[in-house]
């Protein structure tokens, strides 16, 4: 078997729902897409739901090469970017290749990607995410309360511009979630808008009414002395590693106890380098929890990982041209038996969304950029 | 696919050469084995080893965890089976029976795709270098010269001594290795090994001292394996590398290498947990920007398991030939070794020739642990005895 060819799509859409979070607190729900294939020589094709161009640039490396050589083959491509690292764009790249390589490999043994990795179960814990600083009060019980009549009885609410606001809605997420249990897991996630200290203040506020699991992006990304702070001097876990692209950027966040939690998805340089990280993680007893993503394929490799902890579900109507062989039940996220990542693409409703360039708005930006005040002093939401 | 019986094998068999380290200077030949094998409903066979003494646990551990299961599951099965040792720990002669356990269904999992097991893990490259390792405490100078001579014969360009017990003769006998590999390189990888035969300020002292002579790629288990702060005092105090981990069992076992930077270089087996674990391993040395060896094992299972370890650095070759009822399908050339593409790790059995060696209880000389730990370790040399020369001369010839 060799790989042949690639095809990238760009699309444009928008979501069911529209989400938003500290950074972008007044919510968005568009959507700029790519979707990646990578054709073989026997007919077999493998899908990424991410992609972008420098892919053209490390295809020659994969041109030619058997699929199911994927770990070699990541390691090539890493190789090749080393020097100007494995970041941003690149990243991107790498990971949509890799993740295409995967659902080929699984592909070609005909069976599901969670049991070609070898799992022994084809479900994992999930947590409802509604990436809701938008959403009003009464859209926040909806959301959990929807989440949790399939069981769910975890929940992760955006916060961090007003903590008497936060407050009130950390109370509604756990209302709502009681229906699935008397002790729902509450989660709270700040984006990287606090500092130290503000995380340290806000989030013990917060702990003398609620037991809060995890606090999540309590600091910056890479300040492993200001996130080690925070886990001294709160009781809720420190879940940080979303915004993390390279292995060995995650080398001082676990060598250094800045981590309680460590997040893993398909930005962690693809489901080989999230595969990696989360057994790093493994190897200092850290629990891994995976990140949310288009249609929750990532949940095959959280089948795998035996100190994961649970699956990010967002559930906002993203999935505009395709389905993905899962569904969710008793709080779980259940994947089927189709071949790879099971992913089931319509390709009329594709070129419908086909566009030659993403956008570029000037106002409504997604992903959101950096909030004025972000570690300074908050700028509070505009009351309009 | 359903796993569907159980069967082992326990034999016999003299090795081709002598083996032995600081611990036994004396030597040995005779060696045991525990073949396993794991049959299912297709009829297609998974093939592993162990420790004769683990018997009793490989059993049971495959009648609680295998059985009936499907081998594509293989890591969720491994989890189960350590999970299942919890309390007592799933180190030790357990950690034996889960290991040799979860090589044979990576065995069935690449034999059911019908590919080679390298491919399966997702390697690019069937192409691992190697270094040649002669077990070699009790070779008088002349079996060593010829020994690393054959070797190098097939493309070696590393060895690995054992050392520990002579300061003088162990800076000869790294001569006549070095001397032996030169045909393949101006600058052969020179490797010493102690087997935790020193104490840390000893091995600070003679790896200085034959560093005067020889540079060195990595001095091996310098200090006791659990001993992290005197592992990273060793190698604060040489040049050279230290390589440690082998007689580890668990990733938690790593836990203090990883974070006090006990070893610059990580030895990773499929004797720890198994294949399953032996790559989270690597992954996890990986993340922290540690190379990983792997040693001898069974079938070369590892020349499979190094294709997919992008921090892999070399691999141990002890014996050309060391079980003449096995076959396997891995090829040595030009230093490298070269994994084929049979089916899963390619091992093939003569039954014809196991039967003949079939033992229904091992010599205690062959059992696990065969060198025992010598006196003086840790303290001052104990230079061989004069019974233990001549055994070792005898077993020379």
């Amino acid at each position: 078997m060799k790989i042949t060819d690639f095809k990238i799509t760009y699309w444009e859409g928008k979501a069911e729902r529209a989400i938003g979070d500290a950074n972008g607190p007044y919510g968005s729900n568009r959507l700029p897409g790519s979707f990646l294939e990578i054709f073989t020589d026997e007919g077999i094709t493998g899908y990424s739901l991410i992609g972008n161009g420098y892919v053209e640039k490390l295809f020659p490396l994969i041109e030619g090469k058997d699929p199911r050589s994927v770990i070699g083959l990541w390691k090539e491509m890493n190789d090749l970017v080393f020097k100007g690292g494995n970041e941003g764009e690149r990243c991107d790249a790498i990971s949509a290749i890799d993740l295409a390589l995967w659902d080929l490999k699984a592909k070609i043994a005909d069976q599901p990607l969670w049991k070609l990795l070898g799992s022994s179960t084809n479900s994992v814990k999930a947590y409802a995410s509604g990436i809701d600083l938008n959403l009003t009060d009464d859209e926040i019980f909806e959301f959990y309360s929807r989440m949790a009549d399939k069981g769910i009885d975890a929940g992760k609410l955006k916060v961090g511009l007003d903590l008497d606001s936060d407050e009130r809605r950390l109370g509604i997420v756990k209302d709502a979630l009681s229906k699935a249990s008397d002790r729902p897991l509450l989660c709270i996630d700040s984006n990287e808008y606090w500092s130290p200290k503000q995380a340290i203040r806000f989030i013990s506020k917060l702990e003398e009414k609620f037991d809060i699991t995890w606090a999540e992006e309590p600091a910056r990304r890479w300040d492993y002395n200001g996130l080690k702070k925070v886990s001294d001097n709160i009781k809720a876990a420190v879940a940080t590693g979303e915004n993390i692209n390279d292995l060995a950027e995650f080398m001082p966040l676990i060598d250094n106890g800045a981590v309680d939690i460590v997040e893993v998805g398909m930005g962690t340089t693809g489901l080989t380098g999230a595969m990696k990280v989360a057994n790093m993680a493994y190897a200092y007893e850290l629990p891994v929890a995976m990140m949310n993503c288009p249609g929750n394929t990532m949940a095959h490799l959280a089948t795998n990982l035996p100190n994961h902890m649970m699956m990010e579900v967002v559930d906002n109507g993203r999935e505009l041209f395709f389905n993905t062989d899962h569904h969710i039940a008793d709080g779980k996220i259940i994947l089927g038996d189709k071949p790879g990542f099971g992913i089931d693409v319509d390709f009329d409703k594709l070129n419908e969304l086909k566009v030659d360039k993403h956008s570029t708005p000037k106002h409504e930006s997604y992903p959101f950029p950096r909030r004025e005040g972000a570690g300074l002093i908050i700028k509070p939401l505009e009351k309009d | 696919m359903k796993i569907t019986e159980l069967k082992t094998h326990l034999y016999e068999f003299e090795n081709n050469r002598v083996v032995g380290d600081a611990n036994s200077p004396a030597g040995r030949k005779l060696q045991s084995n525990l073949l396993i094998e794991i049959k299912t409903d297709e009829g297609i066979v998974g093939y592993s080893s162990a420790g004769a003494a683990s018997k009793p646990l490989v059993e049971s551990m495959f009648n609680r965890a295998l059985k009936d299961k499907d081998p594509s599951n293989v890591k969720g099965i491994t989890k189960q089976m350590m999970d299942f040792a919890f309390k007592g720990g799933h180190g030790g002669m357990i950690n034996e029976a889960i290991s040799s356990l979860d090589i044979a269904l990576w065995d069935l999992k690449a034999k059911s795709n019908n590919e080679p097991l390298w491919k399966t893990l997702g390697g690019l490259n069937p192409k691992v270098r190697a270094y040649a390792s002669g077990l070699d405490i009790p070779m008088n100078d002349k079996n060593l010269k010829e020994w690393y001579e054959k070797m190098a014969s097939w493309g070696f360009d590393g060895g690995k001594l054992k050392v520990g017990l002579n300061q003088d003769d162990d800076i000869r006998r790294i001569g006549i290795m070095r001397d032996a590999l030169k045909v393949n390189s101006d600058n052969p990888l020179i490797m010493i090994d102690s087997n935790e035969y020193w104490s840390p300020k000893q091995a600070i002292r003679f790896i200085s001292e034959i560093e005067q002579t020889f540079d060195l790629t990595w001095a091996e288990e310098p200090a006791r394996r659990w001993d992290f702060i005197g592992l990273k005092k060793v190698s604060d105090g040489i040049k050279t590398a230290v390589c440690a981990g082998e007689n580890l069992k668990t990733m938690g076992d790593f836990l203090p290498y990883f974070h006090y930077k006990s070893a610059d270089v990580v030895q990773v087996s499929s004797g720890m947990g198994g294949v399953t674990t032996a790559m989270q391993l690597a992954d996890a040395a990986y993340g922290f920007e540690l190379p990983v060896t792997l040693g001898g094992s069974f079938g070369h299972v590892h020349a499979h398991m190094a294709t997919a370890i992008p921090n892999f650095m070399i691999m141990e070759i002890t014996q050309e030939e060391p079980d003449p009822c096995m076959t396997w399908d891995v090829t040595f050339e030009g230093g490298y070794a070269i994994p084929g593409n049979k089916p899963g790790i390619g091992v093939e059995i003569n039954f014809d020739i196991l039967e003949k060696m079939k033992v229904e209880k091992t010599s205690p000389s062959t059992q696990a642990s065969p060198f025992g730990r010598r006196p003086g370790a840790g303290l001052y040399q104990v230079a061989p005895s004069k019974e233990e020369i001549a055994n070792s001369e005898r077993l020379n010839q």
